[in-house]
């Protein structure tokens, strides 16, 4: 019974706690302008992750080692460091737009301009993850990020033609080129693959001392909870396809991305989603923050995680402190969060093969797996990952070039 | 007995170190102290110092130009642990002692972290025992990538990892050292063999590891008594490049592969 509750509790923690920002606005501006003709990126971006969730979260279980001691260890010192550049300036942006879409939430509660509330999301971020047990922290915003559920609600409330909807799967709008398609293809990928939700995943992994034990939990969070999360993100976009295609409208602002749920089920509709996207946001403000402090201080070998007192990980506490102030400065700055979601996206899927070929390498190394290694199903879909991964890594800035960053 | 034999670049170096007693995360292995002929390990080596070598380059001299400016000592080595205080050598490298803190960890707790409330401190602020000046010892990380050169002068490959052999001499009468026994070399400047140098297992995915074998498919085993002298560039050799036993003897072939 207790185990069936642990299982249980993870999966809704792993559903609320996989749609962030980036995840609303790529599926919210890929809705209004591609209808569901993306829709299969999301489904190809779901199954990666899941796939590399699993392998490490499975190396976290057995060898007690997260994502970037692998990354230092298999790549090298000289790679690693490349590697730990890119994640990090990734992570620092995702978090800066994190920030920006808590405030931006509290803004559509409140009415006060969020530059206001920037600094106290990233103060009240900060104090979580000085205090706040790691357990209770991850438990408490995936489950409140669970209300955004109330997107299928909408959606289905909004009794859209779904003979059309399905239709729009397999064609593209014709209006627009085919690399702004690509290019939105691409930012809908990074934003199902971030490298952080790895980091964070397989850190979370060793912080809770996951054994051999505990690997049915994990992958019944990774294997049911994500696709499910992906479910909630196909529902974000099947909003923005019924309410702004038709009318030729494009997203813009965040306010504009839960309209759908406001049209569709009324004042509370608007009030619940408005507190999923504050959960969903601020829950992977802590997340983004963690994984910032997480690549550092394991690339360099310091002592990290929520399970000793700050004075005894004094530097893994410096660098939190350090990038909520970054992260917060540069959204105080002005400039547009959703702007800054969508940079972060495309410099996350060209950063993707860094960090996840050493996972590859090691879920293989029967050195640290025993008889844990991968499967011949789970490689061939790895390598299938890679070859991919590979060629919209090299794709995406030239894309983002070519397009002027979609428009 | 066979001593056991271990890859310094692939088991040992850029592996977390902690320690024994309380799991507590130490550092990583950032460089190995070498003495003797044949070299054998005495030393972890670990922080900035150590690193910014490995990682070469202008990040790599500004890491330890910045070392240097900042640490109290005339002439700072990097932090060391003795290599009898290491107890496993598994996925992470487990050391037993009390192993000093690191000067930045200090100095971010005395200066930042333990003046914010809340932080758990009961500050006993621990004396740092006063480091003892070292003559510079040599570095397995000097030994990666250097070129190797045959008895006349001709260009073998570059040194892609260093086989050590448990069986060198007793280190503190606790256990024996391990001595550079080969150098594995590889016909390209930059190379890592990411492990796939081991066989018969850990050769999946398929297509990633054809990839790098393919890569080494020259690759030459370079025993230590071959090798003529060692200095900053590179390698000689008494041998001529024909005699060097390719990599692929070093282990029994695939049993599934006959």
């Amino acid at each position: 019974m207790k185990k069936a509750f642990a299982v249980t509790l993870g999966i809704l923690t792993a559903i609320g706690g996989f749609v962030d920002i980036g995840d609303l606005v790529a599926n919210a501006l890929v809705g209004a302008r591609f209808g569901m003709s993306l829709a299969w990126v999301v489904v190809v971006g779901v199954v990666g992750i899941c796939l590399f969730a699993e392998m490490s979260g499975r190396i976290a279980a057995v060898s007690g080692r997260p994502v970037f001691d692998l990354v230092r260890e298999r790549l090298g010192p000289r790679a690693g460091v490349v590697n730990l550049g890119a994640s990090f300036f990734v992570s620092l942006l995702t978090l800066a737009a994190e920030i920006g879409g808590a405030s931006l939430a509290l803004e559509l509660a409140t009415g006060v301009n969020y530059l206001l509330w920037v600094p106290g999301v990233a103060f009240v971020a900060w104090l979580v993850m000085w205090r706040v047990k790691f357990e209770n922290m991850e438990r408490v915003f995936g489950l409140l990020g669970l209300v955004l559920v109330v997107f299928a609600v909408a959606l289905w409330a909004l009794g859209p033609d779904w003979g059309e909807l399905a239709g729009q799967l397999t064609s593209p709008p014709q209006a627009e080129g085919a690399p702004t398609y690509w290019y939105y293809a691409v930012a809908l990928l990074g934003a199902a693959m971030t490298p952080y939700e790895v980091f964070f995943f397989s850190s979370g992994g060793v912080e809770e001392k996951w054994t051999r034990e505990d690997l049915s939990v994990a992958r019944a969070n990774v294997f049911v909870g994500f696709p499910l999360g992906g479910l909630l993100s196909l529902a974000i976009a099947a909003c923005a396809a019924t309410v702004f295609l038709p009318v030729q409208a494009e997203v813009e602002t965040l306010g504009q991305m839960m309209l759908p749920v406001g049209l569709g089920l009324g004042k509370i509709g608007l009030a619940l989603v408005i507190l999923g996207v504050f959960a969903a946001t601020f829950g992977a403000t802590l997340e983004t923050a963690l994984s910032c402090g997480y690549s550092i201080s394991q690339y360099f070998g310091w002592q990290w995680g929520k399970l000793v007192r700050p004075v005894e990980a004094a530097r893994f506490h410096t660098v939190l402190l350090v990038t909520v102030v970054l992260a917060a400065a540069l959204i105080l700055t002005t400039v547009d969060p959703i702007m800054v979601t969508e940079y972060s996206l495309v410099f996350s899927a060209a950063a993707l093969p860094l960090t996840y070929l050493p996972v590859l390498m090691i879920a293989n190394d029967p050195d640290y797996m025993g008889d844990h290694v991968n499967g011949r199903f789970t490689n061939a879909l790895g390598t299938f990952y890679m070859v991919l991964l590979s060629v919209v890594a090299v794709a995406a800035i030239p894309l983002m070039l070519a397009t002027k960053a979609g428009q | 007995m066979r001593a056991r034999e271990i890859h310094a670049g692939l088991h040992l170096l850029d592996r977390q170190v902690v320690r024994a007693s309380s799991g507590r995360l130490v550092c990583k292995v950032d460089d190995l102290e070498l003495t003797g002929d044949p070299p054998y390990v005495t030393a972890i080596l670990a922080g900035p110092l150590a690193l910014g070598p490995r990682i070469g380059g202008v990040p790599g001299r500004l890491m330890v130009a910045a070392a240097e400016l900042l640490s109290p000592q005339e002439r700072p080595e990097p932090w060391r642990i003795p290599m009898h205080l290491l107890t496993e050598l598994g996925s992470a490298v487990e050391v037993g002692g009390d192993p000093e803190e690191p000067a930045l960890e200090t100095w971010t707790r005395q200066n930042i972290i333990a003046r914010i409330p809340g932080s758990g401190t009961e500050e006993a602020s621990r004396e740092q025992p006063a480091r003892h000046e070292r003559s510079p010892a040599a570095r397995l990380g000097a030994y990666l990538d250097k070129p190797v050169l045959d008895e006349d002068g001709t260009l073998v490959g570059n040194v892609a990892d260093v086989r050590l052999r448990q069986d060198g001499p007793l280190l503190m009468e606790v256990q024996q050292a391990f001595t550079v026994a080969e150098l594995i070399v590889v016909p390209h400047w930059h190379s890592r063999l990411f492990g796939y140098e081991r066989g018969p297992g850990g050769r999946a995915p398929k297509l990633v590891s054809a990839l790098i074998r393919g890569r080494f498919a020259a690759a030459r085993l370079v025993a230590w008594d071959q090798v003529e002298t060692s200095g900053p560039d590179g390698f000689r050799l008494n041998v001529p490049a024909s005699r060097l036993a390719p990599l692929t003897d070093l282990y029994e072939p695939d049993p599934r592969r006959r």
